[in-house]
Order: structure tokens, then C-alpha cells, then sequence
């Protein structure tokens, strides 16, 4: 066979065949996950191995159920109360929606960011440490460090040292939006949902957090859902197109930005009519 | 003749650009295609005037190739082109080089017209014609092939590239011939050498080209790999 | 013209005119209000002068008379026809309604006075208003003082007059606190011997225990009502001598004075701190006379301390029903419909849920905590009567419905990116309640709470059935355990407005007390809503950023 891989390599980028993953490379496997709202069917028959470590991006038109999907991976379509799901997703091999899965257990392990910032009316150090105060931890010193850490693995320490214990409702957008990373990242989960986080921000709070989330792969498995095709494609290592329900095309992000297999992908990554 | 439809862009505005863009090339491939045949023409008829007119008309193409280069830059950094859009548009940059290339080797071959042959000597450029008017019809194809984008036909002209090889090989023998017979035709035969070592690169440019179109249509770069592999790669595809 | 009017019309300018004046209209009731209010309720502190009126009647008979000019108006001349007074050339009379108190001496506290019937008005420097403890004003001239039977100098009086305010101090305080507490023990021991009888438990022993107690406190109550009529005896030591309008000499006893005043001597300052004192008095005092004199605060007190325990009971409750409704009742017709019924229940006349709150709360329920916790006090109730309890109740439920549905907006407007948030962070739903949910909602809550005030500081109909009277005897809180009676019925100031205003026997006399009470009431209701409304602001500047 021939390798047309490229031989020189790219910093940042892996090399990972998505095709022919380790059963330990592997982060979180969705298998033939269906979801109907009410009569609708929102997610058709999706499966798919995400890599451990790596970050793997979502697009696809509005609707086309790629943060319903996301959304399936912490359980947070359970507030929903039309939503019925079938198929499996499975986090070391253990099916999330199996009958013993502790909901809350669950979501401290896959921790997630939403489309708009939504610090909580606290103070800075409040919001950080607030997952820790949930399982229970009092000791100040084990929350003071706790936080530090978390502020500095979002690149937001040296910006509110000063200040941890003000309101984070005192942030910029992107500042919030990186405190909300932070908060989502000092219960040390092993996945993190991204929701569009850069949407309701400017460009270059976008930036800081894409660096962000190239930095955050080194120790998390990221996914994230994005509108911006450019940030897909600057940001994720794995790029999944989805399109009404369906998963059309999945494969490493530099060969669906340049040579996609599927028309549907083609027409939507260069902006045409589908 | 039809051309390649860009298409359905929601964004009418880079249709138009992708367009206008893609008929720039076809104007530089025109403008080359007509300098080579020219070029052709002023040396079998040793036609001093056309010689001259090849020459003074290079500047176009090269002022056209600096014009869609930073169209395809412009383009780049504004729309930011993926999938089948950015292949197109490096396929073009790629191959606008290439032909400015072979405008140059039609520049160089026009120059053989301006020397004094003998009558004797006619026989060789009888001999390059041949030749040249081989790598025309490529050249034509190739730009055919461009103009609609179509793979088919690119591949079968990028197949065809060994005929100008063979081609080439006999007429250098050939030459090589004369030049041991006559010692005093030497600095006439060099030319002439020179003229359908230009015509031989003008084949590989029209090969590249070809690729280029293979790269945009299909997503493979097959260049540096025998036409075996070539083959099989782009049957794997299907 | 016309078009130019159409433009008019157009630009929307008469709409803001009209919004404009819909404000204003608003405005001038509110300040008209609370300027009526407070003029008549205020004035009635102020220390108004003093007239001496020389009156000669139609009949030539001529006499003096002295008191405050209550009122003054214009009656047609025709009115007084039938009288022999000479009213040529006049169509209208002037008639002053004089306050002239006295009322040992003459029935009336007031009298009329036609104009032309005065032959001269003056006011004296030294008349004197002696405010007493019963029968009202006095109005004369200190004559005389005598202390111990001996006559001494009139200028001591005001120190006597102190050294009576002490001794009624400790009188009041004897009686109150010390008397009552043994009579308060006496009852219990009463009480728990029923109790031990009811229960047969009752043993020679522990009869004659509470047989030694009660002898005990006897004694201490012998003792004290012996202290008790001493200080009677040395309060009742000092009278003065003071001649009237009339010119009777009349003897009053130093321990009937309050305060003497001679209004017509004071400058402004003098009558400022007069008028302080006079609202202190009011505010601080228990009220005389049935209520027509004296001050309000044990209405004061059961008021804002029935608000506060409704406040109490309902905050809870509604915010849990609200919380219910909002985050756990599955959105069906019945929740839909539950919710109506919530809404409806504001509507309901309040009266309504006084009879409710009589019928169920102190009858059945109150009947049966009887029954079973104080049968040995039957067959007079504790809790089977109306008390404040039962008023903060049924206030409670009344006000519930207020609370329910602004605590539900509350939730409601709270974005569910922060219920998102918190969930993701593996919280559970109780936790987001608790930790994110309440906090964020409290100003709503807190919107609910001070319209659940503003609504129950100013009922009264319900009340009149649960709990309020027009004198109780002892506060709902004092110095017998457990501190707090709720079985108590209390005195409210919506209820002693309608009481002073309507029910008093001197109506007229009370008039400027109705607007007093409703002054202080409306003040009362003010600051519980400032209170709140503070809570409120500050709670929402916290989360202001929010509401974007």
C-alpha cells in the first residue's frame, strides 16, 4: 500500500487513524445511539469512537443534532422530558445510560461548557471551587490550591489573582467563559463538553480560548460543538460532520477540510446549497 | 466549449470571484497556447517577424500571472476556502506557474526562429515540428482538460506524456546524428537541441497541470508516482 | 389647521400628554392622602393656644369660657332665626367649636360659640392644661398647691408633678410585671392541679406542694398589694386648687396629672419639644379612656408583631409551594389547573378567610389543641379562642397566593444556563436549588414578602374574627414563660382606626386620633415595606448582572 500520509509532520497535530483505534486510545464510544424528541427523531442511528486525549469537534447545520448529541454524552438531555434515547454510550466500556449510573456521578466525569458564559452570582473563587464543595470537600487549603490550579490551567490566574474573591460577574465574556472552564475543570473530569463556548464572544477572547483548548487536550479529552467551521478546523484533531440527525462523515480534521469524501460534507464546509 | 462549473455557492459573491478567476486562467492558457503556436510557426517558417512578436508579448502572461496569483490570495485570506474550494484554488496557483513556465519555453524556442538556417539545416526544425506540434496538441488538451475540470481526459493526456518522451529521444538521436556528420552544424544543432529540450518540459508542465486537475477533481496528489500507481490509486478511490 | 392637527396627533405627543397626566393624577392622590393624614394627625400633637372667650348671650347673661378652637365655620344667618340674637345685615355667622374639657363640670368636652355673641377673646399667658389620666383635659388657672395638707408655693409644682410620674411608674410596674406574673403563676399551679386531677394523678404529696406554692405566692402577693397601697396612698398625697372658667375652684389630685402645660406661655421651641413629646407619649403609651386618649403602642406592637409572624409562616411556605409547582409538578392540566386555583385565591374578599380562618382554624383545629394539650383549662379556651396565632395564620394563607406567584416568576425568569451549569458540575436538583436557584430567585422572593406585608398590615376584616380586640389586657409578649403568647388575642391598628373613629363615645374627640393612628399606621406599613424593599434592592444588586 501506499502511505500518502504526509511525512513531515505539523506541530499540535496527530497522527491517530480514527479507523483503527486501541480499545485503550479510546475515550468514549457511542453505539447506534437513537433520540427522538416526542414523534421527532433527532439523532439517527450515530456511532462513533471518540480518541482519548484528543479534541473532536461537531459541525454541521443548525439542527442537525450535534449539541444534542453532545449533550447525550453528560446526560443532560434527561431534563428534557420528551427526549427518549436508545443505543449505547459507553466511558470505559460501562454504557452511561445503563440502569445503575449515578446521573450526577456521571456528569463530574464529563464536565461541560455552555454556549453562553454563566458564571454563578458568586465570587470568582466560589464559582471555581463550587463542583468541590459539592462532593464535599471543607478543607480550605485543598480548595485554595484547587482553585489556583484550575484558574491557571484556564489562563485566567494572573488575570483575577487580585481578585478571586470579587464577583465573577465582573469578567469580560471571554473571561467568564474561561472561569466556566476553569469551574468545569477543578472536579478533574476526564471528558469536557465544549457547547459552542465562543460563540457569544469576540475574536480574540475566540483565540485565547482555542489556545486554551489546545492546551487543555494534553490532559483532557475535549469535544466540542462549533458553528465557526474555521475553529473546527483550527482547533480539533477529529472532525464530525453531522447533518439532520445523521453522521455523515467522521474522520481527521485535515482530510475533511480538504479532500471530504461525502458531497454533503463538501457542499457544507465550502458553503454551498446542500 | 463548456467549462467547470464552481457552483451553488450560498455566497454569490465568491462564485463570481471563483469565476472571474477561472476565466483569467483560460485567457493565460488562450494567450499561451497562442504564443507556442506562434512560436511553432515562426520557426518552421523561419518567419523573423512573428519570432519578434512572441517575444514581445511574454509581458501579458506574466502580467496575468501576477494578477491571479493575488486573486488566489486575496481569495485565501477573505474567504478562507476549504474541501473542493481551497483544491481549486491551490490547483490554480499551481498551475498558473506552470504556464507562465511554458510561455517562457515558447519565449526560448521563438529565439531558434531568429537564427540563419541553411537549407540543409531546414531539415532539423522539419524534423522539431513534429515534435512540436505533439506538445501543442497536449498542451491543447490539457487546457481543454482544465477548462472543464475534467479528470477523464486530464488523466489520459498525463498518460500521453511518455509519447512526447519517445518523441523527444528520437528527434535528440536524430540531431545527434547530424552533429557527428557535420562538426560545423554544431552551434545550429545545439540550438535546435535547446528548442525541443523546451518542448520536452513544455510536456512535463502540461503533465503537472494535468495533475493539478487529478489533485482538485479527485483530493489525490499524484504527483512522483509511476502511471501504474497512478491508476490504481485513483481505481482504489472509486 | 387640520392637517397640521392630524400631525399632531400623529407624532404620539397627545398619548404622552395623557400618560403624563395619569401620572400626575396619581401622584396628587398619594401626596394628597398622606398630606391630609399626617395635617390632621399631626396638629392634634402640636400644642395649640389657649382662648378665654367673655360671652355675653342673647339673654344678657355673661360668662367666660376656655379651651383649644377646635373648629371654625360659616352657618347661614337663617339657622339662627329662631334665636334673639341680632343678625342684621348678616347673611352668614362665624361659629367656633371649642374644646373646653372639664368634663367633671360640664358634660360636654365641646361647646359651640356664635361670633357675635363674643365680647372678647383673649389669651391668658397663664391658663394651665392639665392633662389627666381620667376625665379628660382640664383647663384653668392654678391656684393653689398643697403638699401633705399644707400649702406651699406653686412654683414646685412641676417637681411633684415628676415625683407623681415616678410613683405611677412603679405602680404600673408593680401591677404589671410583678402582680400579673404571680397571678400568672397562681393560674398555672391551678391549671396543673386540674391537669393531675384529669389525669388522676393527683397525690396527697404533690397536693399539698402546689397547696405551699399557692400559699407561697399568696403571700408574696399580700406583700406586694401591701407595697402596692402604700405607693396608692403616697400618690394620692398632693392636690392642687384650680379655678375653672366658671370661675369653681376645683380640687384635683395631684396623682390624676400627667403633664400640666401652659400653652400660651410656650415659644416654638418650647412647643416642638411639647410636640415631640406629646407624639412620644403616643407612640410609647397604653391607651385611656376606651381608647380615646393616650397612646397606641400596645397596637402598635400586636400589629407589627402579627405581620412579622405572618411574614414567618407564610415565607416558607410559599416559596416551598412555589418551588414545588415550578421545579417538580409535571407540566400537565393539573399543575395548570392548581395554578389557577392559586391565583384565584388572591381574589377572594378577605373577610372570607376570616370566617374560614374562625371556623377552621380556631374552632376545629384550636377546639381539638384544646382537647388534647390543655384540657385541664377547659371549658375556657386557650387556643380554642381567637388569638394572634390564628390572625398570622389566616393572614398567612391569605397573603400565601402573593408569594406563590412571584416566587414562581422569580424562578421562572432565572436563565436555565445557570440550572445548566450547576447540573453539569454533577450537582444534583436539590443541591441547584439550595446552592443556586433560591439565592438567585431571593428579590423575587423577597417581592413576594413585601407585597404580602403591605396586604396583611392593612386588613382588618379577617381579623375581627381571629384574633383582634379593641383592648387586650397584656401584651402577646412579656416576662412569663414562654415569653410568647400565641393564644392571645392583640390590639391592631387598622382595628383601633375603625374602633377610635366609629365606636368611641365621644366621636368628636377622637377625630384627629383616627388621623393620628392612620398616620402611624401608614409609617408602620411604610417601614416594613422600606425594610424589605432594602433587603430586596440589595439582594438584587447582587445578581444585577444577571438581567441583561
Amino acid at each position: 500500500m501506499l502511505n500518502l500520509k504526509p511525512e513531515i509532520a505539523m506541530p499540535g497535530q496527530s497522527t491517530i487513524d480514527i479507523n483503527a483505534l486501541e480499545q485503550d486510545q479510546v475515550a468514549l464510544e457511542i453505539k447506534n445511539l437513537n433520540l427522538h424528541y416526542g414523534d421527532k427523531k433527532a439523532l439517527n442511528n450515530i456511532s462513533m469512537k471518540i480518541p482519548k486525549g484528543q479534541v473532536t469537534a461537531f459541525i454541521g447545520p443548525s439542527g442537525c443534532g450535534k449539541s444534542t448529541l453532545l449533550r447525550c454524552i453528560n446526560r443532560m438531555n434527561d431534563l428534557i422530558d420528551v427526549c427518549h434515547i436508545d443505543g449505547e454510550i459507553n466511558l470505559h466500556g460501562e454504557n452511561i445510560y445503563g440502569k445503575h449510573v449515578d446521573v450526577a456521578q456521571l456528569r463530574r466525569k464529563v464536565g461541560m461548557v455552555f454556549q453562553r458564559p454563566n458564571p454563578f452570582p458568586k465570587s470568582i473563587y466560589e464559582n471555581v471551587v463550587y463542583g468541590l464543595r459539592l462532593i464535599g470537600e471543607k478543607n480550605r487549603r485543598v480548595l485554595d490550591e484547587a482553585c489556583e490550579k484550575s484558574l491557571r490551567a484556564a489562563a485566567l490566574w494572573d488575570e483575577v489573582k487580585d481578585r478571586i474573591h470579587e464577583s465573577a460577574l465582573g469578567l469580560s465574556g471571554g473571561q467568564q467563559q474561561r472561569l466556566v472552564i476553569a469551574r468545569a475543570i477543578a472536579i478533574e473530569p476526564e471528558v469536557l463538553l465544549l457547547d459552542e463556548p465562543t460563540s457569544a464572544l469576540d475574536p480574540i477572547s475566540t483565540l485565547v480560548i482555542e489556545e486554551l483548548i489546545t492546551e487543555l487536550k494534553k490532559k483532557y479529552t475535549v469535544v466540542i460543538v462549533t458553528h465557526n467551521m474555521q475553529q473546527a478546523a483550527r482547533v480539533s484533531d477529529q472532525t464530525a460532520f453531522m447533518y439532520m440527525g445523521d453522521l455523515i462523515e467522521y474522520t481527521d480534521t485535515n482530510t475533511l477540510f480538504t479532500t471530504p469524501l461525502k458531497k454533503k460534507t463538501e457542499d457544507y464546509i465550502t458553503g454551498r446549497y446542500g | 466549449m463548456e467549462t467547470f462549473d464552481t457552483g451553488r455557492h450560498i455566497s454569490g459573491q465568491f462564485n463570481a470571484e471563483l469565476d472571474a478567476i477561472l476565466n483569467h486562467v483560460m485567457q493565460m492558457g488562450g494567450l499561451v497556447e497562442q504564443q507556442l503556436k506562434d512560436a511553432l510557426t515562426a520557426v518552421t517558417d523561419n518567419n523573423e517577424e512573428l519570432a519578434q512578436k512572441v517575444l514581445n508579448s511574454d509581458y501579458k502572461i506574466n502580467r496575468l500571472e501576477v494578477a491571479i496569483d493575488e486573486e488566489c490570495t486575496r481569495i485565501i485570506a477573505k474567504r478562507q476556502p476549504a474541501a473542493g474550494d481551497l483544491r481549486l484554488v491551490m490547483a490554480i496557483v499551481k498551475t498558473i506557474a506552470d504556464l507562465e513556465r511554458i510561455a517562457d519555453e515558447a519565449e526560448k524556442i521563438s529565439k531558434v526562429a531568429l537564427e540563419q538556417f541553411s537549407t540543409k539545416q531546414q531539415d532539423f526544425l522539419l524534423n522539431m515540428d513534429n515534435l512540436g506540434q505533439l506538445v501543442l496538441t497536449t498542451l491543447q488538451n490539457t487546457l481543454d482538460a482544465f477548462t472543464r475540470m475534467d479528470f477523464d481526459a486530464a488523466f489520459k493526456v498525463h498518460q500521453q506524456d511518455s509519447r512526447i518522451d519517445r518523441e523527444y529521444e528520437a528527434l535528440m538521436r536524430q540531431l545527434m546524428t547530424y552533429m557527428m556528420e557535420d562538426p560545423r552544424s554544431i552551434p545550429k544543432v545545439m540550438s535546435v537541441i535547446w528548442s525541443a529540450r523546451a518542448l520536452e518540459r513544455i510536456g512535463d508542465r502540461c503533465q503537472n497541470i494535468c495533475e493539478y486537475v487529478i489533485y482538485f477533481v479527485k483530493g489525490k496528489d499524484v504527483r512522483h508516482i509511476s502511471d501504474d500507481d497512478v491508476a490504481q490509486v485513483l481505481l482504489n478511490k472509486e | 389647521m387640520d392637517k397640521s392637527n392630524n400631525t399632531w396627533f400623529k407624532s404620539g405627543a397627545p398619548w404622552v400628554w395623557m400618560s403624563a397626566a395619569g401620572v400626575t393624577i396619581s401622584l396628587i392622590s398619594v401626596v394628597g392622602l398622606l398630606w391630609l393624614i399626617a395635617s390632621r394627625g399631626l396638629t392634634y400633637f402640636w400644642p395649640a393656644p389657649i382662648h378665654q372667650f367673655d360671652i355675653k348671650d342673647e339673654l344678657g347673661k355673661e360668662y367666660t369660657v376656655i379651651g383649644e378652637i377646635y373648629d371654625v365655620e360659616q352657618i347661614p344667618a337663617s339657622q339662627l332665626a329662631h334665636t334673639a340674637i341680632d343678625l342684621t345685615g348678616k347673611e352668614s355667622v362665624e361659629r367656633l367649636l371649642v374644646k373646653t374639657g372639664n368634663r367633671e363640670l360640664v358634660s360636654l368636652d365641646f361647646r359651640w360659640l356664635v361670633e357675635p355673641l363674643i365680647v372678647a377673646q383673649s389669651e391668658p399667658e397663664n391658663v394651665a392644661v392639665i392633662e389627666r389620666r381620667t376625665n379628660g383635659n382640664f383647663y384653668g388657672f392654678i391656684e393653689e398647691l398643697y403638699i401633705e395638707g399644707k400649702k406651699v408655693d406653686v412654683a414646685q409644682l412641676p417637681e411633684f408633678v415628676e415625683r407623681v410620674d415616678n410613683l405611677q411608674e412603679q405602680i404600673s410596674e408593680l401591677q404589671k410585671s410583678d402582680i400579673m406574673s404571680i397571678n400568672y403563676e397562681l393560674e398555672r399551679i391551678r391549671l396543673n392541679r386540674r391537669k393531675d386531677e384529669l389525669n388522676k394523678e393527683l397525690t396527697k404529696a404533690r397536693n399539698a406542694q402546689y397547696d405551699s406554692d399557692v400559699a407561697a405566692l399568696k403571700a408574696d402577693y399580700n406583700e406586694l398589694e401591701s407595697e402596692l397601697n402604700a405607693l396608692r396612698a403616697q400618690v394620692q398625697r398632693d392636690h392642687i386648687v384650680v379655678r375653672a372658667m366658671g370661675g369653681e375652684r376645683v380640687n384635683i389630685n395631684l396623682e390624676q396629672v400627667i403633664e400640666i402645660s401652659f400653652h400660651n406661655k410656650m415659644g416654638v421651641i418650647a412647643k416642638f419639644g411639647h410636640f415631640l413629646k406629646q407624639i412620644g407619649k403616643f407612640i410609647g403609651d397604653d391607651p385611656r379612656e376606651a381608647n380615646t386618649e393616650g397612646g397606641v403602642f400596645p397596637a402598635i406592637f400586636g400589629t407589627v408583631l402579627m405581620v412579622l409572624l405572618m411574614t414567618v409562616i407564610v415565607s416558607p411556605l410559599g416559596v416551598v409551594a412555589a418551588i414545588y409547582l415550578h421545579e417538580y409538578a409535571g407540566k400537565n392540566a393539573l399543575t395548570k389547573l392548581l395554578r389557577i386555583a392559586v391565583i384565584n385565591l388572591a381574589g377572594v374578599p378577605s373577610i372570607v378567610y376570616g370566617v374560614f380562618g374562625l371556623g377552621f382554624f380556631v374552632y376545629m383545629v384550636g377546639g381539638s389543641l384544646d382537647q388534647i394539650f390543655y384540657p385541664e383549662s377547659l371549658p375556657s379556651p386557650t387556643f380554642g379562642s381567637p388569638g394572634v396565632m390564628w390572625s398570622a395564620i389566616t393572614l398567612a394563607i391569605l397573603t400565601l397566593p402573593v408569594v406563590i406567584v412571584s416566587t414562581e416568576e422569580g424562578l421562572a425568569r432565572i436563565p436555565s444556563s445557570m440550572r445548566h451549569g450547576s447540573l453539569a458540575l454533577g450537582a444534583t436538583k436539590a443541591e441547584t436549588l439550595w446552592r443556586i436557584i433560591l439565592p438567585l430567585a431571593s428579590p423575587a422572593i423577597m417581592t413576594g414578602i413585601i407585597l404580602a406585608i403591605a396586604r396583611a398590615a392593612g386588613e382588618v376584616a379577617p381579623l375581627m374574627l381571629v384574633g383582634v380586640v379593641k383592648m387586650a389586657p397584656t401584651l402577646p409578649l412579656d416576662g412569663n414563660f414562654p415569653f410568647l403568647h400565641l393564644e392571645r388575642k392583640f390590639m391592631h391598628l387598622g382595628f383601633h382606626i375603625y374602633d377610635v373613629g366609629f365606636q368611641s363615645p365621644n366621636v368628636e374627640a377622637a377625630r384627629p386620633l383616627v388621623y393620628a393612628t392612620a398616620l402611624l399606621l401608614v409609617t408602620i406599613i411604610v417601614a416594613l415595606n422600606m425594610t424589605a424593599v432594602s433587603i430586596r434592592n440589595r439582594l438584587r444588586e447582587k445578581y444585577r448582572a444577571l438581567e441583561h
